[in-house]
C-alpha cells in the first residue's frame, strides 16, 4: 500500500486466519445444533408431530391458547391408546410471527428433526409462507388458522384448513340475517371498517357487493393499517355518516380499539359486526361488559354445540385448563381432530395417502363434518354468534342457533 | 508456505466447504439455515460499506431486501420471466433508493440519519402495503413455484446467494483498497475536513450507497423466490435490519470479512435461541434470551470480533508499544521547498474578499469585510477574540455560506462554489485546532488530499507509488519524516500541525490560510515554523496567518489586516498597523506588547 | 355546517393525541436532546408502567392516573439502573452500540412482561375511560383530556428543572462538554445518570396514560417508537416546547390525514415528516443552530 520503511500486512493477516477459523467453527458448530438424526422408528417409538407456533410476538394471545389446544388433544389421544397403538408427542418451536423463522422452523423439523407428522401454525401470514414447504416435501399439513384465499390459490394437494369454512364464505350468515329482516327493520345503509389484512379486507369486499345487492348502500369505507393505534377521528368519520350497520373487520386490539372510540365519539349504530376480536377472552372487560349486548362476530365454534366430542373437549379442556377453550384452542384440537381421522383410517403414516383420504371423505369434529376440495377449501358454513346478557349465543344458521336475535342493538353505556 | 499464502489457502479451503454443502448433504434446513446466512452477510456487507467504510450508521438496510424483492417479484409476474433474470433489476432499484438516502445525508448525520434510515424503512413497507394494485398490499404476492426437480430445490437458491456474498466480499476489498475506500474512511473520520482538502464528499457518498443497495437489491429478489411469497412484513423487516447492524457491529465494522463473520454468528444465535426452549412459556424465554444476548455482544465487544482479536495478536506481537514520541527537535537545516507547478508569480491580488458579511441569528459576525491579498505576500489577520478571523477563513474555505459578499481567487469567483471545489480551485486552509483523518496512516492523510478530481481515479489504489512518493517528500520537509505510518490519532498536538501543514501542501494550493499555526508550541518549532512559511512563500506560495502572537506573525508578514467586532480596522504594513491608535484601542492596550521582543 | 363540525372535531381529536404522544416523548426528549441517545427502550418502560399501573389498579381500584404518579419514582430508579448497567457503558465505547443495547433491553424487557402478565391485552377501565366532554356536536374525550393536562405539566416541569435549577444547568453543561464540566467540579456521571432516571421517571404517568387510553399487550412497544423519534425530530434537540408542538402537528397531521384522505396513510405521517424536517431544517422547528466549524464531538 505504500512505499515506506514498515509493512503492514501483519496484523491483517492474523485477523483473517482468526476470522476465517472461527467462522470453521461456526459453520461446525451450526451443523452440530441440529442434532444427530433419529433413527427409523419402529413400532414402540412415539409419533412426533411437529409444528411452529408464533408464540411469541404480536399474535401470541391467539398462539397460546391454540397450543393449549394442540396440547389437550395429544393428551386425550395417549389416554385413549395413542395413534396406530403409539405414543404422540409434540415437538414445538417458537417462530416469534416472523415468516423466515416459521419456514426455517418446518424445515428443521420435516427435513433435520425428520417428524413423523406435521400441524399447522396460526395466523394467515405464517401458512401462506409454510405451505408451500410442507407441499414441497409432501407432508399432509393440516393448519387450523389460516383462512385467507391465497393461502389455497395454488392448488396444494396436502394441504387441509380445519374451520368449517375459509374468509369467502364467512360473510354468508350476516347477510342472510339481514335479508331475513323484515323490510321496516332492515338496514339501509353500511359503514365498513377493517384493517389492512388479508382476511379482513377480503370479507369487506364480499360484504359490500352482497348488501349493495340487497339494497344496503355502503356510505364509509375505510380500510386501515395494521398498526394504529388511535382509531378515534375513524369513529367520528363513521359517526358523520351515521350508518345503520358497522361492519368492523378486525384482528386483534384493534377491535377494542374502534369500539372504545365510538363510545367515546358517542355513536351506537342499531347493529354492530365485528370479525376475531370479540371471541378473545378479555374482550368483555376492555370495552365494559354491558357493551358487548347484541355485539355480532362470525364463529367456527361454539362450546354449547352437542357435535362430535364437543361436550367432552369442553369439559375436559376446562377442568385442565381452568376456563373453557376459546376458538383457538378449539381449531387447534379440530386440527388434531382432522388429522387423527386420517391417520387412523388409512393405517398408516402415508402422508400422500392421508392426503387423498381427506379429500375423499368427511371428518366428524367438534366444528361440524369437514369435507374439503382439491385445493384444501372447507365446504362448510361458520357460524354468526352475538353476544347476549354476557355470553356468545349462536344465532344463525337455524341448524345451530341456540338463541333469537336480538335487534336492534342497545345503546353503549358508559 | 508463508503467512499469507497460508491464509488464502484457509479461505480457499472454507469458501469450497460451504459451496460442497448442498452436494453432500440433502437437509434442507442447512441449506436454509446457510440461505439465510447468506441473505443477512449479503447486506451486511452492503450496510459495512455506507456505515462501516463512511460512517453512516443506518438502521433501515434491510429495506434494500424489500425493494430488490418486489421489483423482481412484481416485473417477473408482468414479463413472465424467471425471478432470477430480473434480479438484477431487482438491483438496480435498490440503488436508486440507495441514492436517494445517500442524497438525505447533505443535510443529516449521525443520530439524525439513523432515523432517517428507520423512517425510510418504515415508508416503504407503507408504500408497498398501500400501492397494492401492483404489490398484493397485505395480501402477499405470489411468487411462482419452482419448477425444476425437487432434490435440487434450493440450490439455485443457495448458489445464488453464494455467489453474491462472494461478490460483496469482492466489492469491500476493491474499495477498500482504492481512492474511493480511502476517501470514504476520511469522510468517517471528519467530513467537512474531508472537503476541505478536496475530496467531493457528495460524489464518494453516492457511489458508497449505491454500492451498498445494488448486491442487496439482487439478493432480496433470490430470497423473495425462495420465499416463495412476497409480504410486506418481511420484506420490510425491521429485525432484519437489527440483525444486519449486530452482525456487523460483532463481526467488526470497517473490515473486509467482518460482517460475514458476525452474519453467520447473529444466525446461528436466533436460531439457537429459538430450539432449545419448549413449552407455552418459550416464545417469552426466548425473547428474554435474545434480548440479553444482544447486551452482552455490546458490552463486552464494542469493537466486534476481528478488531479486538486482530488487536490482542498485535498487542502480543509487539509488545507494549509507546506512542510515536519525537525525537528532540533541533535546529537542523530546511531540506528544499517541494516544487510549485503551475503559473509563474505575477504582481496582481491573488486571493480577494469584497463587502463580506456573515449573520448568523441576530449576531452579525462580519460586516461588510473587505480585504485584497496580494500574490506572494504574506498576509496577517489579526485582532481581539471573537473580531471574525476565523470566521472570515470560513467564509473564504467554503465552510459557511456568506450572508452577503463576495470571495474571488486569482480574478474568478468561488462564492458559489463547495469546499472540496474551493479546495481543487487552491484554496489550502488549516485549522485551530488541526484537524486529521485519526484512523488513518499519517502517509494516508497526505495522501487522500487531492487538487482534483477524475471519477475513472477512484478505483485506483488507495496510495499510489507517485503519491506516496510525493506525500513522503511533503512530510520530510515538514519534519515529520519518520512517521509516515504511524495512526494520525496516535499524534501529539505539535506533530499534527506538522502533518496538517504537509496535507495542504499536497494540495498544492495558491494561497495558504493558517490559523493560529504557532499556538501551542515550543520555541524551537516555532522557530521551524517561521522557517517553514519563508521557504514556502519564498517559492512562490502565497500565505494569510490568523495569529495572536504578535512577534511571530508581525515579523514574517508583509502587511497586515486587523478585525475587530467584524469590522476591518486597520490595513496596511505591519509597522503602520502596530502603531495605529485605533488598533491598539481594540486591543484595550493590555494584550499586546507592542514592538516589545520576547 | 356538518364539514365545519367535522373539521372542528378532527382537530380537536388531533390535538388531543398530539397531547398523548407529547406526554409519551417527553422523557426521551431530555434524553435525546442532551445526550444524543437514542433509547430503544423507552417504549418499553412505558409499557411496563402500563402494566405495573393496571396491577395495582386491578388489586386496588385506586385511579390509574394517580398510579401512574406515584410510579413516577418507580420508573425513575429503574431507568438510574439501566443507565449504570448498560447504557453509561457502551457510550463510553461507541454511541452507535447504544442502539443495539437499548434495542436488546427492549425486547428482554417484552419477554419479561410476557413472562409475568401473559400475552393477551390488558386495559385499565376506570369510570371515565370512554366518556367524553361535550361541547354542543363535539366530544372531547375525558380520559385523552387529562393524559394532555399531563403533558403540558410535565413538559412544563422539565423545562423548569433545565432552565432553573443547579442539576439542569449541569445537565446541560455536561451534555455540550464533559470534560469542561467535569473540570469546574461537575460529577458528569452522576448528572448523567440523574438525567437518564428522570427521563424513565416520565414514563410512570405515559404509561398509566397508555393502561387507560388503549388495549395493550408487551409487543406494544414497538408501535411508540416510531411516533416519538417524529415528535423529538420535530421539536428539534432538547427544545421541550419543540416537542409539545411538534406532537401536535403530528396529531393533527395524522387526524387530518386520516380523516380528508385515507386511513391507511395516517401511519406513514410520521415518517414523512420526519424526512420532510431533516431534510428541509434539520435543527427542528426550535432547534438552535450551532456554529459548524467547531471540532466534530
Amino acid at each position: 500500500m505504500s512505499s515506506a520503511a514498515r509493512p503492514r500486512t501483519t496484523p491483517h493477516r492474523s485477523r483473517r486466519v482468526l476470522g476465517a477459523a472461527v467462522a470453521t467453527v461456526v459453520l461446525s458448530a451450526g451443523c452440530g445444533l441440529s442434532g444427530a438424526t433419529p433413527e427409523e422408528g419402529s413400532a414402540d417409538d412415539p409419533i412426533v408431530i411437529g409444528m411452529s407456533l408464533p408464540l411469541s410476538g404480536p399474535a401470541a394471545d391467539r398462539a397460546k391458547p391454540g397450543m393449549a389446544g394442540y396440547q389437550y388433544w395429544v393428551d386425550e389421544v395417549n389416554a385413549n391408546g395413542g395413534l396406530l397403538g403409539r405414543q404422540v408427542e409434540l415437538k414445538v418451536l417458537d417462530d416469534g410471527f416472523d415468516q423466515q423463522t416459521a419456514i426455517s422452523d418446518y424445515n428443521r423439523l420435516i427435513s433435520q428433526d425428520k417428524v413423523d407428522l406435521l400441524l399447522g401454525t396460526f395466523s394467515s401470514d405464517l401458512n401462506l409462507a409454510v405451505a408451500p414447504v410442507a407441499e414441497r416435501f409432501k407432508y399432509l399439513y393440516i393448519q387450523p388458522s389460516g383462512g385467507a384465499d391465497e393461502i389455497f390459490a395454488r392448488d396444494f394437494k396436502y394441504l387441509f384448513f380445519a374451520q368449517p369454512a375459509t374468509t369467502q364464505r364467512l360473510p354468508n350468515q350476516f347477510v342472510e340475517l339481514i335479508e331475513r329482516l323484515p323490510a321496516a327493520t332492515r338496514p339501509k345503509t353500511v359503514a365498513l371498517v377493517q384493517q389492512d389484512d388479508p382476511n379482513t379486507t377480503q370479507a369487506a369486499e364480499i360484504f359490500e357487493k352482497r348488501l349493495g345487492e340487497l339494497g344496503v348502500t355502503t356510505v364509509y369505507d375505510q380500510t386501515y393499517a395494521p398498526d394504529t393505534s388511535n382509531f378515534d377521528t375513524i369513529a367520528n368519520a363513521v359517526k358523520q355518516a351515521d350508518p345503520d350497520v358497522v361492519i368492523s373487520g378486525a384482528v386483534t386490539s384493534d377491535g377494542v380499539g374502534i369500539v372504545r372510540s365510538l363510545q367515546k365519539v358517542g355513536f351506537s349504530p342499531e347493529m354492530f359486526y365485528q370479525e376475531n376480536a370479540p371471541t378473545s377472552p378479555t374482550y368483555a372487560q376492555a370495552i365494559g361488559a354491558a357493551n358487548t349486548e347484541g355485539i355480532f362476530t362470525p364463529i367456527a365454534y361454539s362450546t354449547e354445540t352437542d357435535l362430535a366430542g364437543n361436550k367432552d373437549f369442553v369439559a375436559g379442556y376446562t377442568k385442565k385448563n381452568g376456563a373453557p377453550p376459546d376458538e383457538d384452542a378449539a381449531n387447534s384440537y379440530t386440527a388434531g381432530q382432522v388429522l387423527a381421522a386420517t391417520v387412523k383410517a388409512v393405517g398408516k403414516l402415508d402422508q400422500a395417502a392421508m392426503a387423498k383420504w381427506l379429500h375423499e371423505n368427511t371428518v366428524a369434529t367438534i366444528v361440524g363434518p369437514l369435507s374439503w376440495d382439491a385445493a384444501g377449501r372447507p365446504q362448510g358454513e361458520l357460524l354468526l354468534a352475538q353476544y347476549q346478557s354476557g355470553t356468545l349465543k349462536v344465532v344463525a344458521p337455524d341448524a345451530a342457533a341456540n338463541a333469537d336475535v336480538l335487534h336492534p342493538k342497545p345503546g353503549w353505556r358508559p | 508456505m508463508t503467512a499469507a499464502r497460508a491464509r488464502r489457502a484457509v479461505i480457499a479451503g472454507l469458501i469450497l466447504l460451504v459451496a460442497l454443502v448442498p452436494v453432500f448433504t440433502p437437509d434442507t434446513y442447512i441449506h436454509n439455515l446457510l440461505i439465510l446466512t447468506f441473505v443477512v452477510a449479503v447486506t451486511a456487507s452492503g450496510w459495512n460499506i455506507v456505515g462501516g467504510f463512511t460512517g453512516y450508521v443506518s438502521l433501515g438496510h434491510g429495506a434494500f431486501i424489500g425493494v430488490g424483492g418486489y421489483t423482481g417479484g412484481v416485473l417477473a409476474a408482468h414479463w413472465d420471466v424467471s425471478p432470477f433474470l430480473v434480479a438484477p433489476l431487482g438491483g438496480l432499484a435498490a440503488a436508486l433508493v440507495a441514492l436517494l438516502l445517500g442524497l438525505a445525508t447533505r443535510k443529516t448525520r449521525g443520530a439524525a440519519f439513523v432515523i432517517v434510515s428507520y423512517a425510510m424503512l418504515e415508508l416503504l413497507g407503507l408504500v408497498t402495503r398501500n400501492w397494492s394494485g401492483v404489490t398484493g398490499g397485505s395480501q402477499g404476492f405470489l411468487m411462482p413455484l419452482p419448477s425444476w426437480d425437487v432434490r435440487f430445490q434450493n440450490w439455485p437458491f443457495y448458489y445464488a446467494l453464494f455467489v453474491l456474498v462472494l461478490l460483496s466480499i469482492g466489492m469491500t476489498v476493491a474499495i477498500r483498497r482504492s481512492k474511493l475506500g480511502l476517501g470514504l474512511m476520511a469522510i468517517r473520520d471528519d467530513e467537512d475536513k474531508a472537503a476541505g482538502v478536496g475530496v467531493r464528499t457528495a460524489v464518494y457518498k453516492s457511489i458508497a450507497f449505491m454500492a451498498g443497495a445494488v448486491l442487496v437489491g439482487v439478493a432480496g429478489t433470490v430470497y423473495g423466490y425462495y420465499v416463495s411469497t412476497l409480504s410486506v412484513g418481511t420484506m420490510f423487516d425491521i429485525v432484519l435490519s437489527m440483525q444486519v447492524v449486530l452482525a456487523a457491529l460483532v463481526g467488526g465494522r470497517g473490515t473486509v470479512w467482518g460482517p460475514v463473520l458476525g452474519a453467520f454468528l447473529v444466525v446461528s444465535l436466533s436460531e439457537l435461541t429459538n430450539t432449545t426452549l419448549g413449552g407455552t412459556d418459550a416464545g417469552a424465554f426466548r425473547l428474554i434470551m435474545f434480548g440479553g444476548l444482544l447486551l452482552v455482544v455490546v458490552l463486552l465487544l464494542p469493537k466486534g470480533i476481528l478488531p479486538t482479536v486482530g488487536n490482542l495478536l498485535e498487542h502480543r506481537r509487539r509488545g507494549d508499544t509507546a506512542s510515536p514520541t519525537g525525537t528532540r527537535l533541533e535546529d537542523t537545516p530546511l531540506p528544499p521547498a517541494p516544487a510549485r507547478s503551475g503559473t509563474a508569480p505575477s504582481t496582481s491580488d491573488l486571493l480577494r474578499v469584497t463587502d463580506l458579511t456573515m449573520r448568523f441569528g441576530g449576531v452579525t459576525a462580519l460586516d461588510q469585510v473587505t480585504m485584497a491579498v496580494p500574490r506572494g505576500s504574506i498576509t496577517a489577520l489579526i485582532g481581539p477574540n471573537g473580531s471574525g478571523k476565523t470566521t472570515v477563513f470560513n467564509a473564504i474555505d467554503g465552510t459557511y455560506a456568506v450572508t452577503s459578499g463576495s470571495v474571488t481567487l486569482a480574478g474568478r469567483p468561488i462564492t458559489g462554489l463547495g469546499r472540496a471545489q474551493r479546495a481543487h480551485a487552491g484554496v489550502g486552509r488549516s485549522h485551530q485546532l488541526p484537524r486529521l483523518f485519526d484512523s488513518l496512516t499519517v502517509v494516508e492523510n497526505v495522501a487522500v488530499a487531492t487538487g482534483e478530481f477524475r471519477l475513472a481515479g477512484l478505483v485506483r489504489s488507495a496510495v499510489s507509488g507517485a503519491e506516496a512518493a510525493r506525500a513522503a517528500e511533503l512530510l520530510e520537509f515538514v519534519g515529520m519524516g519518520a512517521y509516515l505510518q504511524a495512526r494520525a490519532g496516535d499524534l501529539s498536538y505539535g506533530q499534527r500541525k506538522l502533518v496538517e501543514l504537509a496535507q495542504l501542501l499536497m494540495l498544492d494550493p495558491d494561497v495558504i490560510l493558517l490559523d493560529e499555526p504557532a499556538a501551542g508550541i515550543n520555541p524551537t518549532l516555532r522557530a521551524r515554523l517561521t522557517a517553514l512559511i519563508r521557504a514556502l512563500n519564498d517559492s512562490g506560495r502565497t500565505f494569510v496567518i490568523i495569529e495572536h502572537d504578535m512577534h511571530f506573525v508581525l515579523s514574517l508578514a508583509d502587511r497586515a489586516v486587523v478585525l475587530a467586532r467584524g469590522r476591518v480596522l486597520a490595513d496596511g504594513e505591519p509597522d503602520e498597523v502596530r502603531a495605529d491608535p485605533a488598533v491598539l484601542e481594540a486591543y484595550l492596550g493590555a494584550d499586546l506588547a507592542v514592538g516589545a521582543d520576547r | 355546517m356538518a364539514t365545519v363540525t367535522l373539521l372542528l372535531q378532527t382537530l380537536i381529536l388531533g390535538l388531543l393525541a398530539g397531547g398523548v404522544y407529547a406526554l409519551m416523548s417527553s422523557g426521551f426528549t431530555l434524553v435525546f436532546g442532551v445526550m444524543k441517545v437514542i433509547n430503544l427502550a423507552h417504549g418499553a418502560m412505558i409499557v411496563l408502567a402500563a402494566f405495573l399501573t393496571w396491577w395495582v389498579w386491578d388489586r386496588t381500584g385506586l385511579d390509574p392516573l394517580l398510579v401512574g404518579i406515584f410510579l413516577s419514582p418507580v420508573m425513575g430508579a429503574i431507568g438510574w439502573l439501566l443507565y449504570k448497567t448498560v447504557i453509561a457503558r457502551v457510550q463510553r465505547a461507541d454511541w452507535e452500540l447504544t442502539l443495539v443495547a437499548s434495542f436488546g433491553v427492549a425486547v428482554a424487557a417484552g419477554g419479561v412482561m410476557a413472562l409475568v402478565w401473559g400475552a393477551e391485552g390488558h386495559a385499565a377501565t376506570p369510570s371515565y375511560f370512554t366518556t367524553s366532554f361535550e361541547l354542543g356536536p363535539l366530544v372531547v374525550p375525558q380520559a385523552q383530556l387529562y393524559a394532555c393536562v399531563g403533558a403540558v405539566a410535565m413538559l412544563a416541569a422539565l423545562h423548569a428543572l433545565l432552565r432553573g435549577t443547579f442539576l439542569g444547568r449541569a445537565i446541560r453543561a455536561s451534555a455540550a462538554n464533559r470534560d469542561s464540566a467535569a473540570l469546574v467540579g461537575i460529577t458528569v456521571e452522576r448528572t448523567m445518570a440523574a438525567m437518564f432516571a428522570i427521563g424513565a421517571a416520565t414514563t410512570g404517568f405515559a404509561g398509566a396514560a397508555l393502561s387507560v387510553l388503549y388495549q395493550f399487550v408487551p409487543d406494544s412497544h414497538y408501535r411508540w417508537i416510531g411516533l416519538i423519534l417524529c415528535v423529538v425530530i420535530l421539536g428539534g434537540l432538547g427544545s421541550f416546547l419543540g416537542a409539545g408542538l411538534g406532537a401536535g402537528i403530528l396529531g393533527v397531521s395524522e387526524a387530518l390525514t386520516s380523516s380528508y384522505v385515507d386511513a391507511r396513510w395516517a401511519t406513514a405521517v410520521p415518517y414523512v415528516l420526519i424526512i420532510v424536517v431533516l431534510l428541509v431544517r434539520p435543527q427542528g422547528l426550535l432547534g438552535g443552530r450551532v456554529r459548524a466549524d467547531g471540532v466534530p464531538a
